[in-house]
């Protein structure tokens, strides 16, 4: 039973990892407003985080979809989630009105137009996922344990 | 039975430490393939990890030069003197208080915003109190609209252009009155930009091509950028001396402008 759910964790997490770096990549220019209206990062490494962040979200979806190095995907995933947490809550925090750009678009939003609620949650729970998945990374139908029939 | 030199116990020990033996091969072995499958593990996650490293350093080198403005992006005439070249200014230039409006000509609640106080700004404008700096914003562009956001920026860049800042005021305002409705509305037609412009006094075949040629549509995302950088995410978003202001009404803005002047 066990196994299938962390595949069920893996699809999951990959599949919103993979979607969310996609959807960043078509406008460069929106990427980099998104991440400069956090206001948490110098001018000079806004480009490199908005336009590094999608390739790096795309490269952990895909292993987690793959099933390759699931534990340390897993880690990264869970690295990349607190990271967007810290970000989403002090932006609540500091009441900024922003989208959080999870999944393109970001930066402007009309008058009162936020859903820090529902991002937070979102992540938390995805979050969770991937300490569970980090926890036990062992799952079925995962490339890893083809390449590596013995390996338990 | 009671012969202590039992020939089948000899054999026992043989049997025993060929057993022993084979168990030290087999954990050998067994060593060595983990040994291998470690290797291999390392060996992989380190190809891995350069090639993402790689990739992402691609990705940040073209997506940078795709989201820069290109240098030779035609810049319209008349941008507030000593500005950022994505500014309009209206009014004195002595003006004891500076108003920063930042605006999207498909905002709804820059519409609201102009309709309850544009006509109080722009009337301390004229009585030499304050002066007010446009800046353009297009980020509600869709398929639906037509892009309308950048169209109407651009447009209302040519007229600034072609007619000075006034013309600008002008236009804005027309653009304002007969905002076309964010959701469900398609936007002006390029035709009915250049005819609001020509009632803002912008006119001639170059104000009509170089609207419908969307002749400063680079210039329109660097506007964007910039407005971005300013730390402005939001419209109608309104600075009276720097200061943002939070109640968007003529009396919110009389009072920020008073307090201004007060010092």
């Amino acid at each position: 039973m066990r196994p299938w759910l962390a595949t069920a964790a893996r699809l999951l997490l990959g599949g919103v990892l993979v979607v969310a770096g996609a959807l960043k990549l078509p406008d460069p220019a929106e990427a980099a407003r998104a991440v400069r209206a956090y206001q948490l990062l110098p001018e000079g490494l806004v480009g490199p985080v908005a336009f590094g962040l999608p390739v790096v979200e795309i490269a952990v979806g895909l292993a987690l979809l793959a099933g390759v190095f699931v534990r340390a995907a897993a880690l990264a995933t869970a690295v990349l989630l607190v990271t967007f947490l810290v970000g989403i809550v002090s932006a609540w925090a500091r009441g900024l009105q922003i989208d959080c750009g999870c999944f393109g678009g970001g930066g402007q939003v009309d008058a009162a137009d936020t859903a820090y609620p529902w991002e937070v949650a979102r992540d938390t729970a995805m979050l969770l996922v991937a300490l569970a998945l980090a926890r036990w990374p062992h799952s079925r139908l995962a490339l890893a344990t083809r390449l590596e029939p013995a390996h338990g | 039975m009671a012969d202590p030199k039992n020939p089948s116990r000899g054999q026992g020990k043989k049997e025993a430490a060929r057993q022993r033996i084979a168990e030290k091969r087999a954990a050998e072995a067994a060593a060595r393939a983990a040994e291998q499958r470690r290797r291999r593990a390392v060996v992989g996650a380190a190809v891995a990890a350069v090639v993402v490293v790689v990739a992402v350093v691609v990705a940040i080198a073209v997506q940078t030069s795709r989201s820069a403005v290109a240098s030779d992006a035609a810049r319209p005439d008349g941008t507030s003197a000593g500005g950022n070249g994505y500014t309009f200014t209206v009014g004195q230039a002595d003006a004891p208080v500076t108003v920063d409006l930042y605006e999207d000509f498909q905002c709804p609640n820059c519409r609201d915003f102009e309709d309850r106080a544009g006509s109080t700004l722009e009337q301390l404008a004229s009585a030499g109190t304050v002066k007010i700096v446009y800046h353009g914003m297009a980020f509600l562009d869709s398929s639906q609209n037509d892009d309308y956001s950048t169209r109407a920026l651009n447009a209302a860049a040519v007229v600034a252009s072609s007619a000075g800042p006034e013309a600008y005021e002008k236009f804005h305002d027309l653009l304002y009155a007969n905002q076309p409705d964010e959701r469900t509305g398609s936007g002006l037609t390029d035709q009915q930009l250049i005819s609001y412009a020509e009632q803002a006094g912008a006119t001639g075949e170059d104000v009509a091509t170089d609207i419908t040629n969307l002749v400063y549509g680079e210039w329109v995302k660097g506007a964007e950028d910039q407005a971005s950088k300013d730390g402005v995410n939001g419209t109608p978003t309104v600075f009276v001396d720097g200061t943002e202001l939070a109640d968007l009404t003529a009396d919110g803005v009389t009072a920020a402008v008073q307090a201004a002047q007060r010092g």
